[in-house]
């Protein structure tokens, strides 16, 4: 079984960029996610990052992580309102939880609730195309000259997800085909059972491993990578965005308030550059693609 | 002088917390360019001594070792597997934990970068492995994309690419279907022939690889039990180890023939020679009939049953129309290639896969067992996996008598395949009977001939009790002792459907190694045994 989070090899810049130039360009949507509150550039980087991903025949293997977010998504909601008790304007109050006990449901505990949630997707998100588009060896080569042992661990532990995976769903298998009368397998005794294999597991990969030659410390030569088609582009396209996020947030363009009451800045300023980020990020994506169309006829 | 490739002295190994030697006084030198065969039952030490041989015992294993192992030179106390590695290649049993990497190339690039190679040394080392594998087509391909065949080989790859004179393999053909088994046998010999790689090869189907080996190595219980050319393994085997023995050196020795050939051609030659030619057809034994449908239904029904697997590259037909009926006690060998649709087959019929077309039946209900058997152990002691009468009652349907105490992984490998049948068979039948169809996918990885036997009885004994047996197989042997009908499929349809004398008699991948030496008149070598008696061939005027 092909985990979700896979790489394959694919058509496009970002399937055979190296991986920091990859990084360059995903970084300005991942500094969205992670530093900027305003719903509208969220959901402008969580559509440029889905689009990226698209465009790179990515789209199968991100939407699994996004159908799974977005359930995350709903439940940070949830717990925001139900968490948070301020706010001005009451949608619910005096509601009755057991355990909590009485909370007002704000629309601003929503608001802070649905921009949280917006962040997870949009990182979530710009993850997985990095997932699905940058082979993990060419990583780990990368790392492996400066960080040895950090390149063994990641090793070890990106050949073991898959094959837990595979464990996993053979042995849940094995679960449904049980007679009636045999035990029910039950979660906990096939996660136990399931970590137990794992281990062993392990234990065969890192054989491998020192097979390989990974205890011999000799330090391997630092790769040296021809230029890709496309990468200018990208690297281009990444550092107009890194621009254009900064400078929007340093000139306070990018804010939002959920308390006391919702704020948000929608100014020509904040929907420019909305709109920006799209153009600028996919461009380069957008003329490869339409040049492998032209070229398969 | 030339230095040995592998030298191992009185070695004595014992696992951490075992109580007794895993190897116990194993003497043994191998010669550069020798391809040697490492024989003996399951659990006889055959997988600890290669990975003595390669460093992992005890450096990575631990436990207590007394004697020598020499590789190349370097003794293996001093140096540990990863510096070994240019003097040893090492290839595991599980084809799954031998790959580290997301694609093929970059698999076998990695031991030539881990040690410091340069960009050129690296390009010409891989595309010559590629070549050398005929895996040159994989090398874009991502690891976790490949079949357990193709996966065998880049593993092969990985420990060849760093060019060193000794290969040690692990059963590397218990996958794979004869085909692909006959290949990387004779991959192997040219390995050996063309550039020198010495190899020792652990093999349970001893049948497969004698022919192109120089040399058997047999051990037993951690002792070494022959060691000599395969021209007299087949008499020494006879005498000490007779589940060692190929079925051609059986067919010869039920025959009364005083010989021990080693190859089918061998053999045809011995019998051109001393006992004439070949001898006239008999009729066929009794139990290779194939048997009358009977009145009371079938256990299995399909009719022109169309079955899809999801992939990346969206829904792709598996079984594409198959018509197949099974009745109860039907004992069917399913065969085929790999990919042909076997064990999708199975998996529709226990009710794991939904058919995308025709229609499939399984009136009584099917109960079917994985190809691993652990899979189904998720508590620690059998009664816990079997609570209550209906457990018991699962138990004796299999006729497994084991303390209710003990925990499922204690238990001998064939017992945790009769537990697990159990597990997935409990509360199906009525009053303690098997369930209406028992589906066994590839029961025998792994397990050496005493065990398939025992293996073939108690499916006999479950199909005298009326279940219909379907038993998805790669064992041309093992399907020619236990099955009443051999249906061998190929692109998702049965392609021929037949008795095992039909089926198995006449190929030349899916035969026998007596129906070859027999020109397809017998199958197993009790069968050709009545066929080359020489009082038959007297009887005969030869």
């Amino acid at each position: 079984m092909r985990p979700v989070l896979a790489y394959a090899p694919r058509p496009g810049p970002l399937g055979v960029a190296r991986p920091w130039i990859v990084a360059a360009y995903l970084a300005p949507l991942a500094i969205v996610a992670f530093t900027i509150a305003n719903p509208l550039l969220l959901i402008a980087a969580g559509t440029t990052a889905a689009a990226a991903g698209a465009l790179s025949a990515a789209g199968p293997s991100i939407a699994r992580p996004l159908r799974w977010s977005a359930s995350l998504a709903a439940m940070v909601v949830a717990v925001n309102a139900i968490a948070s008790q301020r706010g001005a304007t009451i949608l619910l109050r005096g509601f009755e939880l057991p355990v909590v006990g009485r909370i007002d449901v704000t629309l601003e505990a929503l608001a802070e609730g649905a921009v949280l949630a917006l962040r997870i997707i949009v990182a979530l998100t710009v993850f997985a195309v990095w997932s699905a588009c940058v082979d993990p060896d060419r990583v780990l080569r990368a790392i492996r000259p400066v960080a040895a042992r950090s390149a063994l661990t990641a090793t070890l532990v990106s050949r073991l997800v898959p094959i837990a995976a595979a464990d996993g769903t053979r042995m849940a298998e094995a679960g449904r085909l049980r007679g009636p009368a045999a035990a029910p397998v039950g979660r906990v005794a096939l996660t136990r059972r399931l970590v137990a294999g794992s281990l062993d597991r392990s234990v065969d990969i890192a054989a491998t491993l020192e097979l390989r030659g990974y205890g011999l410390g000799i330090r391997s030569r630092r790769p040296r990578h021809r230029r890709e088609p496309g990468e200018v582009g990208l690297l281009g396209a990444g550092a107009t965005g890194l621009a254009l996020v900064t400078s929007a947030a340093a000139a306070g363009s990018t804010g939002f308030d959920a308390y006391p009451r919702i704020a948000i800045d929608l100014g020509p300023a904040t929907i420019g550059l909305a709109l920006a980020i799209p153009v600028v990020m996919l461009a380069p994506l957008l003329a490869a693609w339409r040049r492998r169309r032209t070229a398969g006829g | 002088m030339v230095e040995p490739a592998l030298v191992i002295e009185a070695l004595e190994y014992r696992y951490p917390g075992a109580v007794t030697n895993a190897l116990d006084g194993i003497d043994l030198r191998l010669e550069p360019g020798e391809l040697a065969v490492l024989a003996g039952r399951s659990g006889s030490g055959k997988s600890t001594l290669l990975r003595a041989a390669c460093g992992l015992v005890p450096h990575f294993h631990g436990g207590e070792v007394a004697g020598a192992v020499t590789v190349g030179g370097r003794s293996t106390r001093d140096a540990g597997p990863a510096e070994l590695a240019r003097s040893v290649g090492f290839v595991a049993q599980e084809p799954e934990t031998q790959v580290v990497s997301t694609t093929v190339r970059a698999e076998l690039e990695l031991p030539l970068e881990l040690r410091g190679a340069g960009p050129v040394e690296i390009a010409r080392a891989v595309e010559e492995t590629a070549l050398a594998l005929a895996i040159e087509p994989l090398l874009g391909r991502t690891t976790d994309s490949l079949s357990g065949g193709e996966l065998q080989r880049v593993a092969l790859g990985a420990a060849l690419v760093t060019g060193p004179p000794l290969l040690l393999l692990d059963e590397p053909t218990s996958q794979l279907d004869p085909v692909a088994g006959d290949e990387l046998i004779a991959l192997l010999r040219r390995l050996n022939e063309e550039w020198g790689v010495t190899v020792l090869l652990g093999e349970h189907r001893l049948e497969r690889c004698l022919a192109a080996a120089d040399r058997v190595v047999a051990i037993d219980r951690g002792r070494l039990l022959y060691d000599g050319p395969p021209e007299a393994f087949g008499r020494a085997a006879l005498g000490a180890a007779p589940e060692l023995a190929t079925p051609v050196t059986r067919l010869f020795q039920l025959a009364g023939i005083d010989a021990s050939p080693v190859t089918v051609k061998e053999a045809r030659a011995r019998l051109r020679a001393g006992a004439g030619p070949a001898p006239a057809p008999v009729p066929r034994p009794a139990e290779t009939q194939r048997p009358s449908r009977r009145a009371s239904g079938s256990a299995l029904s399909c009719r022109r049953l169309r079955v899809e697997l999801r992939g990346e590259a969206g829904p792709r037909a598996v079984l594409r129309g198959l018509d197949l009926d099974v009745d109860p006690g039907e004992r069917v060998a399913l065969m085929g290639p790999n990919g042909a649709g076997k064990t999708t087959l199975l998996r529709t019929a226990a009710g794991v896969l939904a058919a995308a077309g025709g229609s499939i039946a399984v009136p009584d209900g099917a109960a079917m067992l994985g190809q691993r058997p652990d899979d189904y152990f998720v508590r620690e002691r059998v009664d816990e996996e079997l609570p209550g009468s209906a457990g018991r009652a699962a138990l004796a349907a299999v006729g497994l008598d084991v303390p209710g105490s003990a925990d499922p992984r204690d238990l001998s490998g064939g017992e945790r395949q009769r537990l697990a049948l159990a597990i997935a068979m409990a509360g199906r039948g009525a009053g303690g009977e098997p369930s209406g169809l028992v589906c066994l996918d590839e029961p025998t990885r792994g397990l050496d001939r005493a065990r398939k036997d025992d293996l073939a009885g108690w499916i006999a004994e479950l199909a005298g009790r009326g279940a219909g047996l379907l038993v998805a197989t790669h064992d041309v042997e093992f399907a020619a002792r236990f099955a009443s009908r051999v249906v061998l499929l190929a692109r998702g349809r049965a392609i021929a459907d037949g008795s095992p004398l039909e089926v198995l008699g006449g190929g030349w991948y899916f035969a026998t190694e007596t129906a070859r030496v027999t020109g397809g008149r017998a199958i197993t070598p009790e069968q050709g045994a009545g066929l080359l008696a020489p009082d038959v061939l007297a009887r005969e005027g030869r």
